[in-house]
């Protein structure tokens, strides 16, 4: 419980960052990829770098966690699902003008058309779920 | 209390949202040894709505409690974007969404459509790259996963595409 605790506190701090950073607004995505206001694409490019260093810093620290426990780094597969995916998703980015992570900040904030793209959004896995269910390679994580 | 202003109030710069986004990946590594990342849990909401499914990614050790650590995740986003839009005094609901309904007059719901249609794929294509702009392109890439560079290569790439032909054939190019 207190982990879960954590986790919700965690997500509270990136849903606030989201939301004052401008992350949650459709037009910020829109004017990121039509080159006419790169903000969000500081955004990322500074979360990456701060990201990478404090990375860094944990691994050079000998890569445990507080409790001394080694770190589960995650590493996703290589493979050509990355491609189609990225596909598919660079096309629902472009047209809900949110990610997986910013609809939901929309959601918290009120905007109505981001609960249809978070409703899409459970029904887009449910469809992965039932394509996963005959293709097994699919399963990419 | 020009400072509150700053904080709850006015757009926080760039630099502030990238720093404490990047913030998170070491910090939910060295606290909780957990990969900084949001789509796996839109599994958990897909069986919130068919819990009896038998699929079998559904059911697989990551759903086993639909109530674990990825719910919780995404309840505290929904509630930070609440908090935020209710201490900057905005309204509690908005029906609108920016430039696109600002510059079309279709019915409403056309628009719910059209914002289910990029949920459905932003959903399926983050499970099929094996992940999102979270996991991949910040989490991914800050820990320099050739997986999350290609995938994040073809997000921006497809987004860029897709947004252009919008905003020529759909928004009449504003």
């Amino acid at each position: 419980m207190k982990k879960k605790i954590a986790f919700l506190c965690f997500g509270i701090i990136f849903g606030f960052t989201l939301s004052r950073v401008g992350a949650s607004e459709y037009d910020l995505i829109y004017t990121m990829f039509t080159a006419e206001n790169l903000k969000l694409a500081l955004v990322i490019l500074t979360a990456i770098i701060i990201g990478a260093v404090g990375m860094r810093l944990l691994i050079l620290n000998g890569g445990k966690d507080y409790k001394g426990k080694s770190l589960e780094i995650k590493k996703k597969p290589l493979n050509k699902y990355n491609v189609y995916g990225g596909i598919i998703f660079g096309i629902g980015w472009a047209i809900s003008g949110a990610c997986p992570g910013t609809v939901l900040a929309q959601v918290g904030e009120g905007k109505l058309l981001g609960l249809f793209t978070m409703a899409g959004l459970a029904l887009g896995t449910y469809i992965y779920a039932l394509i996963a269910e005959k293709n097994h390679n699919i399963v990419s994580d | 209390m020009k400072i509150l202003q700053l904080i709850f109030v006015e757009p926080w710069p760039w630099w502030i949202g990238g720093i404490i986004i990047g913030l998170l990946v070491p910090a939910m590594y060295y606290f909780l040894n957990t990969a900084l990342g949001v789509s796996t849990g839109y599994g958990n909401i897909a069986k919130l709505i068919f819990p009896k499914t038998k699929l079998k990614w559904l059911n697989s050790d990551k759903f086993k409690d639909i109530f674990n650590w990825r719910f919780f995740f995404i309840l505290g986003i929904i509630i930070g974007g609440f908090i935020s839009a209710r201490l900057s005094g905005g309204r509690l609901l908005i029906i609108d969404m920016g430039i696109f309904t600002q510059s079309l007059n279709w019915p409403y719901i056309a628009y719910m459509g059209w914002f289910l249609l990029g949920g459905i794929l932003l959903g399926l294509g983050s499970r099929i790259a094996g992940g999102c702009t979270s996991g991949h392109s910040i989490h991914g890439i800050a820990n320099l996963h050739p997986s999350s560079m290609l995938s994040t290569f073809f997000f921006l790439l497809l987004g860029a595409i897709t947004v252009n032909l919008i905003r020529i054939f759909i928004l009449g190019g504003v």
